[in-house]
């Protein structure tokens, strides 16, 4: 049998036996000094891809928010025993209180944007065609090679350029409201941005509206916000842990199974 | 506290997260039956990174008008050759473009 952990949390008290884990098991917190780590027993294998307990880890770990603070573990963290838990728990303490004590009453928010990625590459490829301002004369296979080349690297360039301007527009809507932020840019040509806001639990609502004022703000782009979310993504370690936190994406898991509002 | 997802283009998103999910193989596949083919993908992985540096700060010289007309050729002819074993192993080895990236978790991927 195997223990199967959701997070972290400022508690080392006992929490409400009646919630339920993965599999129906009951949760309980494991206590190290003034803080705890939230599991429940496993008996049978987790699949990676199993969305219904990639949900349950995601409910348990938003359950656990309502009442603490939480450091969510990454879905499927797995330990082999009480013992090991502990010796984490002790190896990592102090960086457990300085995330907990960083991110109380803080949550996080994911903001995508899509923009039309595959038509500007278009309209920056055509213009850079009709101006045909390759900057070698092609007398060689060599120098014909390198005109290629640099031909796409002049558009790659333009076309990032281009993103981290638009990027800087998005951003801007919500840098009042957020105390940290992860932005990745283009993760395809077409998905523009897709960033983790922490904020605030007092500056949530201010946040939605911002987002708002982005989606009504017109232009070509798409927008898609989705939180509160435990701050998956601003959990830092001063040693490595094998993946047992870090930023899933859950959005397309839930967008599969619930009713978007 | 109530979750919310507010967009207008749901599909579109859902569609977009699917080739990126895609496009993010999450690690080297060695096992007994295809160790080989596993072993070739890391290590192609690691020259494939290797030479898109090189070719990218190529390209970088270029701009900056620091190489003569024979170096470029030399270097253009270098990249070129490169370029062209690369798809030789990688047909050999049945890996696609895509296929030569590594996830490296928070870090983000490879290439």
């Amino acid at each position: 049998m195997k223990i199967y952990a959701y997070g972290v949390i400022d508690s080392n008290e006992k929490i409400d036996e009646t919630i339920r884990g993965l599999n129906g098991a009951p949760l309980f917190n494991v206590p190290y000094r003034d803080i705890g780590i939230v599991v429940s027993d496993l008996n049978a294998q987790i699949q990676k891809e199993d969305k219904t307990s990639v949900l349950k880890h995601e409910e348990v770990v938003e359950m656990l928010m309502d009442k603490f603070t939480v450091l969510p573990m990454r879905f499927s963290t797995l330990f082999s025993g009480k013992e090991h838990i502990s010796l984490m728990m002790k190896n990592y303490y102090d960086d457990f209180i300085g995330n907990l004590d960083r991110l109380r009453e803080k949550i996080e928010f994911g903001v995508k944007t899509i923009w039309p990625g595959d038509l500007i590459r278009e309209r920056i490829t055509a213009a850079h065609r009709k101006s045909d301002n390759l900057p070698l004369v092609a007398s060689s296979s060599g120098k014909s090679f390198m005109n290629e080349k640099f031909e796409n690297y002049k558009i790659d360039k333009e076309f990032e350029e281009e993103a981290d301007r638009c990027i800087a527009v998005v951003d801007g809507f919500f840098n009042r409201y957020v105390s940290e932020k992860r932005l990745e840019k283009l993760k395809t040509d077409n998905l523009l941005l897709s960033a983790a806001y922490l904020v605030d639990k007092e500056k949530s609502d201010d946040f939605k509206k911002a987002f708002e004022e982005l989606r009504s703000s017109g232009g070509d782009l798409k927008y898609l916000l989705s939180g509160p979310w435990p701050a998956y993504n601003f959990i830092t370690l001063s040693r490595s842990m094998d993946g047992k936190f870090g930023g899933p994406d859950l959005i397309k898991t839930i967008l599969q199974h619930k009713d978007p509002k | 506290m109530n979750k919310t997802i507010e967009t207008d283009s749901l599909e579109i998103f859902a569609n977009e997260m699917e080739k990126v999910k895609d496009a993010l193989p999450k690690k080297i596949e060695a096992n007994p039956e295809n160790a080989e083919k596993g072993l070739a993908k890391l290590v192609l992985t690691l020259i494939e990174l290797i030479r898109k540096l090189m070719e990218k700060q190529a390209m970088r010289r270029v701009e900056a008008g620091s190489l003569t007309d024979e170096e470029i050729e030399r270097v253009g002819e270098t990249l070129e050759k490169l370029e062209n074993k690369m798809k030789e192993l990688k047909e050999i080895f049945g890996l696609k473009d895509e296929e030569l990236n590594l996830n490296l978790g928070t870090l983000g991927d490879l290439i």
